[in-house]
């Protein structure tokens, strides 16, 4: 895409790298049988970021949590024609106690943020945030004459997927799942919180 | 009952209190002294001929840049700019308040609207919660947005905003907040966006032979 292309990326892990592209030796894929199985010799060979990941993305849990007609697009998503069960994040939790994933959806007035910031620091890390619709993403329609509607849920949390649509079809939000279950696949080391995300949170005014 | 007959035994009620009546409009309403509005009420309500004994409707009217002869001009109403920035003017709002009490009666199937009219500064009208009491949440309601104060009312609190909120939204003079309880109210303009959008550029996709698609059935 650019011209230096050749010179890796900022926080390019070599080390990775090479554990990505290891290569079985030779000695262990003789204990397989002539047609590739075995009875009593299996073993698998990964990483324990890529395991664990593969865990938490395909049991994402989202809190239930709706705001406005955008959560009548998501109860569509989690009903039986989409089935947001499919990709493991159907278990809507009663409380943010147990919940990965906090789909915004809908219109966040200024009496709901506080709320929504309540909800969102009662969840325990790792913790993802969707915004789903025009309204949790910038306002939406509210963004000229709306006294109370805060422009835009990343004024109060940070957020990892942005959902458009006005509500968005439930495809688009299984869309947004995915990526979100993208994002989670390519992380790695210890879940803290990236810097990026606790820098932004404390220019968020509602902080101070 | 028609219309002009309701007025007429209104006005019988009320002699002078009744101000008039219009039925030029889309809704044919009649004029009634502030502070007579809780008798008129009374009566539309009780009286047997009447019986108006459901209040469809409690609505708050900003009749700013109107005259009292309902000739207007154009007024800016305050919003955000493009870039989420609050708009400020030094205008200050100018005309009366209004209430419309919009009736119907289930005994008698007719329809009727009473409209009152105060001063901007002195926006007061008696209560009528004693008469519906579903008016109860329909002042409370005008008094937030509007801030029309209801006389009499048992207990007039904000209904839909926080207790402490600032000023009232529907007035037509009402400048936007820039935050809220520390809650930021207004926007951002795209270019200080901290996550800005990457320029993907896309794959060179093969073209697709002509006619070749499968068609479902």
């Amino acid at each position: 895409m650019s011209k230096d292309s050749t010179t890796p990326p900022e926080g390019y892990d070599v080390q990775r790298e090479q554990m990505l592209n290891f290569k079985v030796p030779e000695q262990l894929l003789k204990v397989l049988d002539e047609d590739g199985r075995s009875d009593d010799k299996n073993f698998i060979l990964t990483t324990v970021d890529e395991v664990f990941n593969w865990a938490r993305l395909s049991s994402i849990w989202p809190v239930t949590f709706g705001l406005a007609c955008c959560a009548i697009e998501m109860m569509a998503t989690s009903a039986t024609r989409y089935d947001i069960d499919r990709f493991g994040a159907g278990a809507f939790r009663a409380t943010p106690r147990q919940a990965d994933l906090m789909i915004v959806s809908g219109t966040v007035t200024a009496k709901m943020a506080k709320r929504l910031k309540l909800i969102y620091d009662q969840m325990p890390e790792p913790k993802w945030v969707i915004a789903m619709g025009s309204c949790a993403i910038g306002g939406g329609p509210y963004f000229k004459y709306g006294y109370h509607v805060v422009k835009g849920v990343d004024f109060i949390v940070p957020v990892d997927v942005y959902v458009p649509g006005c509500p968005p079809r439930p495809e688009v939000l299984l869309e947004g799942l995915m990526r979100l279950q993208d994002k989670i696949r390519g992380r790695k080391g210890k879940f803290i919180t990236p810097k990026w995300i606790t820098d932004y949170a404390k220019k968020i005014p509602y902080r101070k | 009952m028609d219309q002009k007959e309701i007025y007429e035994l209104l006005a019988e009620k009320l002699g002078t209190a009744a101000l008039g009546f219009n039925d030029e409009g889309v809704e044919a309403h009649a004029d009634v002294a502030p502070k007579n509005i809780a008798e008129a009420c009374l009566f539309l309500r009780d009286d047997e001929r009447l019986a108006f004994d459901q209040l469809m409707c409690l609505s708050s009217i900003d009749w700013d840049g109107y005259d009292e002869n309902g000739k207007g001009k154009s007024v800016k109403i305050l919003g955000y700019t493009n870039e989420g920035q609050p708009e400020t003017s030094d205008r200050v709002g100018e005309g009366d308040f209004g209430v419309a009490y919009s009736l119907y009666s289930h005994s008698k199937l007719h329809k009727f609207t009473i409209r009152v009219r105060v001063p901007r500064a002195k926006a007061a009208v008696p209560s009528v919660a004693q008469v519906w009491s579903t008016a109860d949440w329909h002042e409370r309601e005008a008094w937030d947005l509007m801030g029309i104060t209801f006389e009499g009312h048992p207990s007039l609190r904000r209904i839909l905003l926080e207790e402490h909120w600032e000023g009232h939204p529907l007035r037509k003079d009402y400048q936007m907040p820039d935050k809220w309880d520390n809650v930021p109210l207004s926007g951002q303009p795209y270019s200080n966006n901290p996550f800005p959008t990457p320029v993907v550029t896309p794959d060179p996709t093969p073209d697709q032979p002509a006619g070749d698609d499968p068609v479902e059935g």
